[in-house]
């Protein structure tokens, strides 16, 4: 890895992630100093199962429902990976299309050396997001009344980083591979959304539970961390997808020819 | 290759389809000379210097530069050479200062003293955000950061674009100090007068093939010269089609654009006949270079001009 690379890339990108940080502990403040006031009432609702798999459960009634569904299954997982995958089609198939790759690559540095090192820094940036996460979680839930042990909003904020590993790698494989912008950040983008709805759907419809298994969302929620904290399984699987993924980028990098 | 080749490539090819590319190239840089790279936009002069970088692989061929395999020992190629690409670019928010303590943090550190002297030399502002900077500002700090490290050998792809003429005088004469030092240069232009002064042998490429190796002076030869000489008054363009050595004399209004060969000594004696208000050299052609090169009959030693001995014709060097 080069630590050059890693320091440029988080010079670049850290300012974007940290307002996205301050952006999202703000609203999940306000979600918690929202419950005490409205979440006794919509957890009375009769929520269709479909739109309550969509949201995390809808169990509006508990704060930890509250949070689940407000936060956790939508708002956490959607700037995490939209940062990660930003992050990392920005740092590679972005440079390459801006031509300032071929400058790089012109210098003594090998192309895994420079794919890892953009790589460290999407890591670093998906784990200031779910940080933050993990920070507006904890001032929320205490604005909201109180009622989630920290150590559960920490397994939340582990899971999170995970997803945001997997969707970001994405992103890196394709952007490695194909050094298309566009490209790796529609599939990535695909992998991410489509993996929340199929892991919503999925469930509800014999003979594509198996669907399920293939979305990176299922292993960053199926065991529910804000109630039963950290899945390990399912943080191996995410984070062995990231690095499986990532190898297949450096792999796919080496060996094409640098565009423009 | 020779002892003293620091690049040689051999058939060395990259086809894009479609006829785009490169195709079978020949080529000796020896060591010390400042090599020029000429050929007009897609004739394969980046595509060669990119090959030669390993940041596009060949489709056929192999090249070493510094002794090394181009593809085997591109990292130790890359750390004894310094690159300008031809469509240079940097962060925009970020400053030059902070740019080039990046790419000198890549070759693992690089004496500061070099970058402000080059910075003197060239009167680049490393402070302001690149976006702020003009195309010739900008230009300035990619031949900083190519030259910073002093490597052994320069590629230059379209280095002095967008500079104006002072800042072309420095590099030209960093270009001669560099040469004296024993250094390589390779660089690469479109138009024959960006790169005459300073070269020491130019290569010609066209549609992805080599026409010809020859020293400038040669070149010069066989380069259709334009001058646009205004006069006081109306000047019969006839007068200079008489000449020898003149292909076309075009007048419009008092200025007659004259196309010769060779020396200019006949058409500047006939102007001062008349009161002459300015002349201006025009853009040499290239495109007539490549014709009569390609008017030459298999086994000519040349288009037209007696070159045999004294330069490399045809596609290899």
């Amino acid at each position: 890895m080069s630590w050059p690379v890693a320091k440029l890339a988080l010079r670049l990108r850290l300012p974007a992630a940290i307002s996205a940080g301050i952006g999202l502990i703000a609203v999940i403040i306000a979600v918690g100093a929202l419950f005490p006031a409205v979440g006794h009432t919509i957890g009375k609702l009769n929520i269709p199962s479909s739109v309550a798999g969509l949201l995390g459960g809808a169990n509006y009634g508990t704060i930890t429902g509250w949070f689940q569904s407000e936060i956790c299954s939508i708002y956490g997982p959607l700037v995490v990976g939209a940062l990660g995958i930003t992050a990392a089609t920005a740092l590679t198939a972005g440079e390459e299309d801006e031509r300032i790759l071929a400058l790089t690559l012109a210098y003594p540095i090998r192309r895994a050396q420079l794919l890892l090192g953009k790589a460290a820094a999407v890591a670093v940036i998906v784990v200031v997001v779910a940080v933050a996460t993990g920070i507006g979680l904890v001032v929320g839930v205490a604005v909201g009344g109180g009622g989630i042990s920290t150590g559960h909003i920490a397994a939340v904020t582990i899971q999170l980083a995970g997803f945001g590993f997997a969707t970001g790698a994405v992103a890196l494989a394709i952007a490695g591979g194909a050094g298309r912008r566009g490209l790796a950040s529609g599939v990535a983008t695909a992998v991410g959304l489509g993996g929340w709805l199929i892991n919503s759907f999925a469930p509800l419809v014999h003979g594509i539970v198996w669907l399920e298994y293939l979305s990176p969302f299922y292993y960053y929620a199926r065991h529910d961390p804000l109630t039963s904290g950290v899945d390990v399984l399912g943080l191996v699987v995410l984070c062995g997808l990231a690095a499986a993924l990532t190898v297949v980028g450096v792999i796919g990098f080496e060996r094409r020819d640098l565009r423009g | 290759m020779t002892a003293s080749a620091v690049i040689e490539t051999s058939g060395l090819t990259k086809d894009y389809g479609a006829g785009r590319g490169l195709f079978g190239l020949d080529l000796e840089v020896r060591e010390g000379e400042v090599f020029g790279f000429l050929g007009p936009n897609g004739a394969g002069k980046s595509t060669t210097l990119r090959l030669l970088l390993d940041l596009i692989r060949p489709t056929a061929g192999r090249a070493r530069v510094l002794g090394l395999d181009t593809r085997r020992d591109s990292l130790a190629i890359r750390r004894r050479v310094g690159f300008l690409p031809g469509d240079f670019a940097l962060h925009p928010r970020l400053s030059g200062r902070v740019m080039l303590g990046h790419l000198a943090e890549l070759r693992g550190g690089v004496d500061k003293r070099a970058i402000d002297s080059l910075a003197e030399r060239f009167d680049a502002d490393l402070d302001r955000p690149v976006r702020q900077l003009s195309t010739g500002n900008r230009q300035k700090l990619g031949l900083i950061q190519a030259f910073m490290h002093e490597p052994e050998l320069l590629i230059l792809d379209e280095p002095i674009a967008g500079l104006d003429p002072l800042v072309q005088q420095s590099f030209h004469a960093l270009l001669t100090e560099v040469s004296d030092a024993g250094r390589t240069v390779l660089l690469s232009s479109h138009t024959l007068s960006e790169v005459e002064r300073v070269t020491d042998r130019l290569a010609i490429l066209r549609e992805g093939r080599l026409v010809v190796v020859d020293s400038a002076q040669n070149l010069r030869h066989v380069a259709v010269q334009r001058l646009a000489i205004e006069f006081a008054a109306s000047v019969a363009a006839g007068e200079f089609r008489a000449l020898p050595g003149v292909r076309e004399a075009i007048a419009e209004g008092p200025i007659v654009t004259v196309s010769f060969e060779g020396s200019a000594d006949a058409v500047v004696k006939l102007a001062a006949t008349h009161e002459v208000r300015a002349i201006r050299p025009r853009e040499d052609d290239l495109e007539d270079i490549f014709l009569r090169y390609y008017r030459a009959a298999p086994g000519d030693s040349g288009p037209g001009v007696d070159l045999g001995g004294r330069g490399d014709h045809g596609a290899s060097a």
